[in-house]
């Protein structure tokens, strides 16, 4: 019977209908294409230089000392190779130097990286638009980012002159040529930073041997707390002359967490707007149908249905119709993410926002169980509240009054 | 005692107050720059041992330098070997460094000039500004205390308004005859940030001076650096052809 008094006045019907599954739509994909891009922020922003994870000496992320540094590299390596879940690592050496060409002097953090396995863990050898990325056996050859390149007005092939303080306090100078020049999009990586060979760094600055980051990048972004965990296990049995500590990407780019924060709780918000919209507009119709059945109400009581009986129809009435607006949301819904998940988003256009983060071509969203469920059911909870008003209103009906009633 | 001797003793006690006390303005500024000259003479030549404090760590680094006026100056690392050779020039508020391996002549840019020099205490600014107290700086004295047996001023020195300054205020420590004896450095919020102390006074190049200075962050026991006068000769002059770029790149014994 209930499901009859559905379609009895269809117009009504399916406009709560479509509202249901429009809700549901927007909440499946909108969720799908948060999670989606935080997803894609997080890994485009640690393949710029960061990594999922980092080994550091204590002290060394509040303090860029050049001697706070990680004395043999070569055990953490052994320790790394035995974690199934590594896809990556590297290990990097940072100073902060002058380099200047012929007629201007910067302030740069220089990097030393080994040329073969940065590739595997950072997207620099992509970034680099002009000249060549840095081969196995270049010493004394650097990458520049694109705006120090256009501030110190050099091109590939000019000499840079690097002078800086090293590890043993002595003073570190070499002459540099340029090789390459990258632009990763992000100003402050751009303009104050440069890359040099490891063997060419650890040389120049006294090194003996020492790095300051070893950068790991695990399969997954879900396997990034187990391989922290196991590291952490294995840093504290091995005896490296130093502290050292493990840093996942959350504590290295707290600036992208907070972010993202910020985008959930404000994403949130409107959900919540979203759905007491929704809620309103199927009590509105709840209420609505009531007024108008009033007599058909009292005319069922009077023929000796129960007003508990009615409440029950009312319910499932109104349940069958959130129903097949949320199954119809969730599979619009998904049809729609999955189109854009294989085929992403156009955001080229780019906010600035976006850039900060690397984040220059397409989107995609990303369909989890999560993002799939999370939002119809919240949908199908208010309106059971929504219709629950109305069904026990009908409890107070007397027949004969309600006979009466137009 | 009457009334009338009682006014003119308050009044004759005035008069000599007020000839006792000088007009602090004028005469702050006088003992500064005084200070200031004394300290560096016409023109010097010195070596300098810089010896940098760590907690865990310390190195020592001897340094030749030639001053001339409040403005110039040129200093050579001698030892150790490794970074033998290296320079600074220091003209008007301008700096160059010359590392003798790349054989190349750095001008210090400004972003640049509070970072350290040579990883020392001391900042690029604390170099290439020294005179800046001098011109950038309203003195006055706040005190005064007793050094062995002679009497120490106690100045305070505000920068002037839009005055190219990094320090919010200075306190001074200058003895009646002339030798400087310390000078505290504040930020804006006027927190003293490092102190820089002379100690051992003795006969050096022909006149009382402090043999040792030591420059401390304040809050900071551990971590100093100490410069220790070798030797230390006054000159009345030296030739320009020294403080000039080529004359950075020639390598000095």
């Amino acid at each position: 019977m209930a499901w009859r008094n559905i379609w009895r006045n269809p117009r009504r019907t399916v406009l709560t209908v479509c509202a249901i599954t429009f809700a549901s739509v927007l909440l499946v994909f909108m969720l799908s294409f948060q999670f989606g891009s935080y997803e894609t922020m997080i890994n485009t922003s640690v393949k710029i230089s960061t990594g999922h994870l980092q080994v550091q000496a204590e002290r060394y992320r509040e303090k860029k000392s050049i001697r706070f540094v990680i004395p043999r590299p070569r055990a953490i390596a052994e320790i790394v190779d035995h974690i199934p879940e590594v896809a990556a690592y590297t290990f990097r050496a940072q100073a902060f130097s002058l380099i200047s060409s012929k007629d201007r002097t910067y302030g740069v953090v220089v990097t030393g990286i080994d040329p073969q396995k940065e590739v595997t863990v950072s997207r620099l050898k992509k970034l680099v638009h002009a000249g060549n990325f840095l081969s196995a056996d270049d010493a004394n050859q650097a990458l520049v980012g694109k705006l120090l390149a256009k501030n110190l007005r050099v091109t590939i092939g000019d000499e840079l002159t690097l002078l800086g303080q090293g590890r043993d306090g002595s003073i570190a100078a070499t002459v540099v040529q340029v090789k390459g020049v990258y632009s990763s999009g992000i100003d402050e990586f751009d303009r104050s930073t440069m890359q040099i060979p490891l063997a060419t760094f650890q040389d120049t600055f006294s090194m003996d041997g020492a790095v300051h980051e070893v950068v790991v990048i695990g399969k997954s972004l879900a396997d990034i707390p187990g391989i922290k965990a196991k590291l952490k296990n294995a840093l504290s049995d091995l005896d490296s002359g130093k502290p050292l500590r493990t840093l996942d990407w959350q504590e290295l780019m707290p600036g992208l967490r907070q972010a993202i924060e910020m985008d959930l709780v404000s994403g949130l918000i409107f959900y919540g707007l979203l759905i007491i919209v929704v809620a309103f507009s199927i009590l509105n119709t709840f209420l609505m149908a009531i007024f108008e059945r009033t007599k058909e109400f009292g005319v069922m009581m009077a023929i000796g249905t129960t007003p508990g009986r009615l409440t029950k129809v009312l319910l499932i009435e109104s349940m069958a119709m959130t129903m097949i607006g949320i199954i119809a949301g969730i599979l619009l819904g998904i049809a729609i993410t999955y189109y854009f998940q294989i085929h992403g988003i156009d955001f080229s256009g780019g906010s600035e926002l976006l850039s900060q983060f690397g984040i220059t071509g397409r989107m995609y969203p990303k369909l989890s169980l999560l993002s799939i469920s999370i939002g119809p059911f919240m949908v199908l909870f208010f309106t059971f509240f929504a219709a629950l008003y109305p069904a026990l209103k009908i409890r107070r009906l007397q027949p004969v009054e309600a006979m009466m009633a137009i | 005692m009457s009334r009338q001797t009682i006014i003119s003793i308050t009044f004759l006690l005035h008069l000599m107050l007020a000839i006792i006390r000088p007009c602090p303005a004028m005469d702050a500024n006088k003992i500064v720059t005084d200070g200031f000259n004394y300290w560096r003479g016409k023109a010097s030549i010195g070596t300098v041992e810089m010896l940098i404090h760590r907690e865990d760590w310390e190195r020592t680094m001897t340094i030749k330098a030639w001053t001339r006026g409040q403005k110039d100056s040129l200093f050579y690392i001698a030892a150790p070997p490794k970074d033998y050779g290296n320079g600074t020039l220091k003209k008007g508020r301008e700096m160059w460094i010359y590392n003798p391996k790349v054989n190349r002549v750095v001008k210090v840019p400004p972003s640049m000039m509070s970072q350290s020099w040579m990883g020392s205490d001391f900042s690029n600014n604390d170099l290439a500004k020294s005179d800046s107290l001098l011109l950038d700086y309203e003195h006055t004295i706040i005190g005064t205390e007793t050094h062995e047996g002679k009497t120490v001023y106690i100045i305070e020195s505000v920068p002037k308004p839009n005055a190219p300054v990094v320090w919010g205020m200075q306190r001074l420590k200058i003895r009646e005859d002339q030798i400087w004896l310390s000078e505290e450095f504040f930020d804006e919020d006027l927190q003293p940030i490092k102190i820089m102390t002379a100690m051992e006074i003795q006969m050096l190049g022909g006149k009382l001076f402090p043999k040792v200075w030591r420059m401390r962050n304040v809050d900071e026991q551990n971590r100093y650096t100490q410069l220790t006068y070798r030797s230390l000769e006054f000159k009345p002059g030296l030739p320009d052809r020294l403080f000039t770029l080529s004359s950075l790149k020639q390598r000095r014994r």
